[in-house]
């Protein structure tokens, strides 16, 4: 890593490892579980979705993830905002973090816009009077006119990604996570929300993007991450990070094309 | 289970000033505290969640909220039918007293309903955002206190109107009979809401399990219709006595129906039992919690 040990860091990530138990997956009944403990010996029994991974961000600094599908880089997030708990390895992440991962997903269906924000704040950890002085500027952002009061089951997808997207950015952390979240609702909105990331970028101390945008990256980014398969394969400069997944998916690509086409015969 | 327990395979030399996550776990008493300082701090996200919650419940049927009025009322029809039919003797006044047993047994069962599936249903937002879990369980038991205070309506009308001569001040004991029926049900919620992440039986099973747990306790009988039990077998007699609805449903049965003041010794030695069984469940809880964002 170029970056000096001195240098004052947002984020310092040292030999992380997130394994994944494949027995205790989603939606477990008894009975699974007990055919499980018979065929113990059987298969794999664990998933490393990141492994040996080491990364700092300073000050200053902005870190675009990129990489396939599975490569670990929402799990990657979620460890850095806290809701994983690492298997090994050590996380030193300093000052408020805020993640924005996937927008409104703690909205309840059944509340309006307006208690649907005092909800989101309260699970962010956000002071429930910090919370309702926002109020005001997160609806004007949101820019959902009366439907505010209304219950959230009866926005439209664009009204629903727009609220998420204000209530997520009201908040100015140290820290800030970012996960796909820019290509938000029309045009209008979407040249809005650029300069609020703008914004936030400018203001925090660290920042780390996971998208698929490669504009993105190149644009907000001044460093960058390839993840495959849960391990750094590349890291620095964007220009240079962008070009090697590029290149890598495209011969990815090709490989499976070729392995096709031998199967077809 | 799958805890995050790996010991720290130490990898780089130095150790830096301030480590925020490293594999180690806390001590059980530790843990047990941090449960509760998650409670503390997050009582606002559980206010929120309680009248969330309510404003649901009432929102999409046509009587709204006065369905936690009837509710408890139709049950009590429905057991005196029951009953009447079975027995043919049954207790004079005897529909206050199944009432009064029926209302906290509703308190405790749709407050456990509710909490088994309160953190499974949370599961998009726990992927989402940190925080403590141990909230949702808390939820839905407060706003079965909510449900519970509704019930009390019909109690004191039929109290006032049907049963006047049962009426008495020691009816206004509730509260304290309240008290440690809510840190048992706080404790058995919490519980079952962290094993249901792991295993979606709990819902299931619990379900026949309430229901055999209602007719087991002197709910719609009285525990002395039992002795002749105790006399047969005395083992079965001292296991109905382990239940702490013996002690809740008994204790009600005599400051509404019989006018009578309640056992304070068992209702003291239920209050202590509950905190300690709280205390396993918040310790049980925080240890499984880290696992909940994978599992789910």
């Amino acid at each position: 890593m170029s970056t000096a040990r001195a240098d004052p860091y947002a984020i310092d990530v040292r030999g992380l490892g997130v394994q994944y138990s494949l027995r205790l997956t989603r939606k477990t009944t008894m009975h699974q579980s007990f055919i499980r403990v018979l065929r113990r010996h059987e298969g794999p029994t664990h998933f490393w979705a990141l492994r040996d991974v080491s990364f700092r961000v300073v000050h200053g600094e902005s870190l675009a993830v990129i990489g396939p599908n599975g490569a670990g880089k929402s799990t990657l997030l979620q460890v850095l905002a806290g809701i994983i708990m690492p298997s090994e390895g050590i996380i030193d992440v300093r000052g408020q973090v805020s993640s924005l991962l996937t927008l409104g997903a703690g909205f309840d269906q059944e509340l309006s816009g307006r208690d649907n924000i005092l909800l989101a704040g309260a699970f962010l950890g956000i002071d429930h009077r910090e919370m309702e002085e926002r109020l005001e500027g997160i609806i004007e952002f949101a820019d959902i006119g009366q439907f505010i009061d209304a219950a959230i089951k009866t926005y439209s997808a664009g009204m629903r990604a727009r609220l998420g997207f204000s209530i997520a950015t009201a908040v100015d952390p140290d820290v800030l996570l970012l996960d796909e979240v820019l290509g938000t609702g029309d045009q209008a909105f979407r040249a809005k929300s650029q300069v609020r990331i703008r914004e936030l970028i400018k203001a925090a101390k660290g920042i780390v993007l996971v998208t698929h945008d490669m504009n993105w990256v190149t644009q907000f980014c001044n460093k960058a991450m390839l993840l495959e398969r849960g391990h750094i394969v590349a890291e620095g400069d964007p220009a240079d990070v962008v070009r090697i997944h590029q290149e890598r998916s495209e011969r990815a690509r090709l490989d499976k094309a070729a392995s096709v086409a031998a199967l077809a015969g | 289970m799958a805890t995050t327990d790996t010991t720290p395979a130490p990898k780089a030399a130095g150790v830096p000033e301030r480590v925020v996550y490293r594999g180690t776990r806390p001590g059980p008493i530790e843990l047990v505290a941090e449960g509760f300082r998650d409670i503390w701090s997050r009582r606002r996200l559980a206010r929120y969640l309680v009248q969330a919650d309510l404003k649901k419940k009432g929102s999409d049927t046509l009587l709204g909220n006065i369905w936690w009025v009837l509710d408890p009322l139709l049950q009590m029809v429905v057991y005196v039918v029951f009953v009447s039919i079975l027995t043919r003797s049954s207790k004079p006044d005897y529909p206050l007293f199944i009432f009064a047993a029926i209302l906290p047994w509703k308190w405790f069962a749709s407050s456990v309903n509710d909490a088994t599936g309160s953190v499974v249903s949370q599961e998009r937002i726990i992927k989402q955002v940190h925080f403590p879990k141990i909230v949702l369980p808390l939820a839905s038991t407060v706003s079965g206190i909510v449900n519970f205070a509704f019930g009390l309506i019909p109690l004191f009308a039929l109290l006032l109107f049907l049963y006047r001569d049962r009426a008495s001040p020691t009816a206004l004991l509730i509260p304290v009979i309240a008290l440690p029926q809510f840190v048992f049900t706080l404790a058995f919620s919490i519980f079952v809401a962290g094993l249901n992440v792991f295993y979606r039986d709990v819902g299931n099973l619990l379900r026949h399990l309430l229901r055999l747990w209602f007719y087991l306790s002197p709910a719609l009988y009285s525990a002395d219709q039992l002795a002749h039990l105790s006399e047969s077998h005395p083992q079965v007699a001292h296991l109905l006595a382990l239940n702490p609805f013996s002690i809740i449903f008994e204790s009600y049965h005599a400051i509404i129906y019989d006018d009578v003041l309640p056992d304070w010794g068992g209702l003291a030695g239920l209050l202590l039992v509950s905190c300690v069984l709280l205390a396993l469940a918040i310790l049980f809880f925080k240890r499984v919690e880290p696992a909940f964002a994978k599992v789910l």
